[in-house]
């Protein structure tokens, strides 16, 4: 990190760890950190941080505007989102299904402090496999729809994924995405979801988030299972704001965390969750804690992961992209596919996205719109 | 320091190198591109803008590039990007202009919400700013063209920058992009006007751009409080009319055409409500220039 060419990512973790020091940053400081902060989505939080300490007026006026039309930006996501889930609960009303939210709107649900000014469009929720046909139906027939897919999409969807394709009501424009599960059935990592849903905690009749454990777990699941890590530091964020909120809520909180993962079998993901959150956000978790944890990574694989992880997870230089990142993340995005889906469906799943990205035109519409 | 003070040569390396970094109203932007031909056509039509003082944060960073396509491999394409973001498909590199104005245009729509921005072409007269919202057939962007060669300062021909909170407009003067038949309307009626190269092709038919006047770029961080709205309508051999509109309908013309309204909300509704309050609203029928001009000239008089 010390390499000048990743100045960049020091402004914005130093922006992140400690707040303060923005208000002795210069203008081309500033201007760089705009533009990190922007690709990696964090203007929001950043916005939000700065004005529960007094301080967006003590920063240059140029920034101070950026932040808060992102804050304000945010704020119309939230609003946009929680309505969504108002009406996907009253279009599921008779059905009596309960539904566990996930993701962004849950972290809105339990007033998590990064919440407020996070950017996230799409409402994520959680069923049980034998409703799923159900829901869709419901959905469906009140005027939701389905984006037009390729026969090859509609396939991927519903037989390798954790999810149905998403579903949309033209008059609003949000994502819905209804999982089934918390990973993908062919992967390596097997998942069954009864636990999540059992342990789930109540917010109101039928509806429901996953427990504080597994919310934490679940977002070390979707950074280092399911995603390819590229900008995604602001889920690192979320996982490291989570534990620091909830540690300080229930003081044996970190223990249950350690034995929840080792029960699921989730301790890797978790492993580098803490592990990434300590390097890059300076998190003060006892670093003996994952040593509890059973299937750490061995010496070998922490090395190449402590080498590309922050590679991915901090943003691109938006002048000078390094060619060690982008080889990072080319590799990161290696591994993700080969964590989700066997070789034999791998290969032939890359070749398809690859002729794809060449010829969109001749793949976007084969499929119907319903 | 304009960019016109500065040498070809200059001119070239900074859009070559660290980026061409100019103030456009409330905005700064960076460009950069090594593409001779937008280097020509920047250097006649920037001419006036300043340049952003060291110390100065900018908001926009853009370039175009050009870029090959295994698709088209004979044809020479260019590519907008933001941030490093390319938010269109490649595009012919005759359209590299027209691109990067729209695409700054887009930067600004999808990034801003401190400022209400309204569909809309503003100057001023008299101390007053005087929208024209945009809707379909308006051709809002002659008739603004119109207005500032008799003399209106130019605010936009595209947004209303309004600051909510002091219902303050702020002015953005950039090219303003004549279509199809407008460019020989404008040619003819004001042969002093400086225009671009004419592009044809684009999304939007045949484009040229018109270069804003030295006074409006200069003066660009004088605001001013709205005093009229009206919304223009051109129609083959119609009698002039300005009409006045009820306020109602002028909240819901202005807030439905508003590019973040909706994003900020209550905010943006006490906004226009108050907006619409203290403006005359008119609705003008026109088919004839000189006649719309005297019109918006009697109604701005005093």
């Amino acid at each position: 990190m010390a390499d000048s060419g990743m100045h960049h990512h020091q402004l914005l973790l130093d922006a992140l760890v400690q707040p303060e020091v923005l208000t002795r940053y210069s203008s081309q400081q500033w201007e760089l950190l705009l533009r990190v902060a922007r690709r990696a989505r964090l203007l929001g939080y950043l916005a939000v941080v700065l004005e529960r300490k007094g301080l967006l007026d003590s920063i240059p006026v140029r920034a101070a505007n950026l932040l808060r039309s992102s804050l304000i930006q945010a704020r119309k996501q939230q609003q946009s989102v929680s309505w969504e889930l108002n009406r996907v609960r009253w279009a599921l009303n008779e059905h009596k299904v309960p539904v566990i939210v996930l993701k962004g709107m849950a972290y809105l649900l339990q007033a998590l402090p990064n919440a407020p000014g996070r950017l996230f469009a799409d409402l994520d929720l959680l069923v049980t496999k034998e409703d799923l046909e159900q829901i869709e139906f419901s959905l469906l027939d009140k005027g939701w729809k389905h984006h037009a897919l390729s026969d090859y999409d509609e396939r991927y969807y519903r037989e390798w994924s954790h999810e149905i394709p998403a579903l949309i009501h033209p008059e609003r424009g949000v994502e819905v995405d209804v999982h089934h599960t918390l990973t993908s059935p062919l992967g390596k990592l097997k998942l069954d979801p009864a636990p999540f849903r059992e342990a789930a905690v109540r917010v109101e009749e039928g509806l429901y988030m996953l427990s504080p454990e597994d919310m934490v777990l679940h977002c070390a699941i979707n950074l280092f299972q399911n995603n390819e890590l590229a900008d995604d530091l602001r889920h690192l964020l979320d996982f490291h704001e989570m534990v620091l909120f909830f540690s300080n809520q229930e003081p044996v909180f970190q223990q249950k965390l350690m034995e929840r993962a080792n029960q699921l079998g989730l301790g890797r993901p978790l492993f580098y969750g803490l592990y990434f959150s300590r390097l890059l956000l300076l998190s003060t978790v006892s670093d003996g804690l994952e040593q509890q944890l059973n299937q750490q990574p061995g010496w070998l694989v922490r090395q190449i992961m402590h080498f590309c992880v922050p590679l991915a997870l901090l943003p691109l230089h938006p002048d000078q992209p390094s060619k060690m990142a982008a080889c990072a993340r080319m590799w990161l995005y290696w591994r993700s596919h080969w964590l989700r889906m066997p070789l034999y469906r791998l290969l032939p799943h890359l070749a398809y996205k690859f002729y794809r990205s060449i010829f969109p035109e001749k793949v976007a519409h084969s499929g119907q719109v319903r | 320091m304009n960019v016109g003070q500065l040498s070809q040569e200059t001119f070239r390396t900074l859009l070559t190198t660290s980026g061409l970094r100019v103030k456009t109203g409330p905005f700064n932007l960076s460009i950069q591109t090594r593409f001779p031909r937008l280097i020509d056509q920047l250097h006649q039509m920037y001419a006036h803008y300043a340049l952003v003082n060291e110390a100065e944060i900018v908001e926009f960073h853009v370039r175009v590039t050009s870029m090959r396509s295994i698709r088209r491999p004979l044809t020479r394409l260019i590519q907008f990007e933001v941030d490093g973001r390319s938010p269109f498909p490649p595009v012919p590199a005759e359209q590299a202009l027209a691109t990067l104005e729209w695409g700054i245009n887009l930067a600004i729509a999808m990034r801003i919400n401190h400022l209400l921005l309204f569909h809309s072409a503003a100057v001023e007269r008299n101390g007053h700013v005087l929208l024209l919202p945009a809707w379909p057939g308006s051709g809002k962007t002659t008739l603004c063209t119109a207005l500032i060669h008799r003399g209106y300062r130019l605010f936009s021909d595209e947004f209303g920058l309004m600051d909510p909170q002091s219902s303050e407009f702020f002015p953005l003067p950039r090219l303003m992009p004549l279509k199809n038949q407008s460019i020989q309307v404008i040619r003819d009626y004001f042969p002093e006007a400086v225009l671009g190269p004419e592009i044809p092709g684009t999304l939007k038919g045949t484009v040229a751009h018109m270069r804003p006047s030295q006074e409006s770029i200069e003066r660009s961080d004088e605001s001013a409080k709205a005093r009229w709205i009206v919304f223009p309508k051109w129609s083959a051999g119609a009698n002039l009319s300005l009409e006045s509109l009820p306020q109602s309908e002028a909240f819901l013309l202005l807030a439905s055409n508003a590019f973040n309204y909706e994003v900020l909300g209550e905010t943006a509704f006490g906004a226009v409500t108050s907006l619409v309050r203290n403006c005359e609203c008119r609705k003008l029928v026109y088919s004839d220039f000189d006649n719309a001009l005297k019109a918006l000239d009697a109604l701005t008089d005093g």
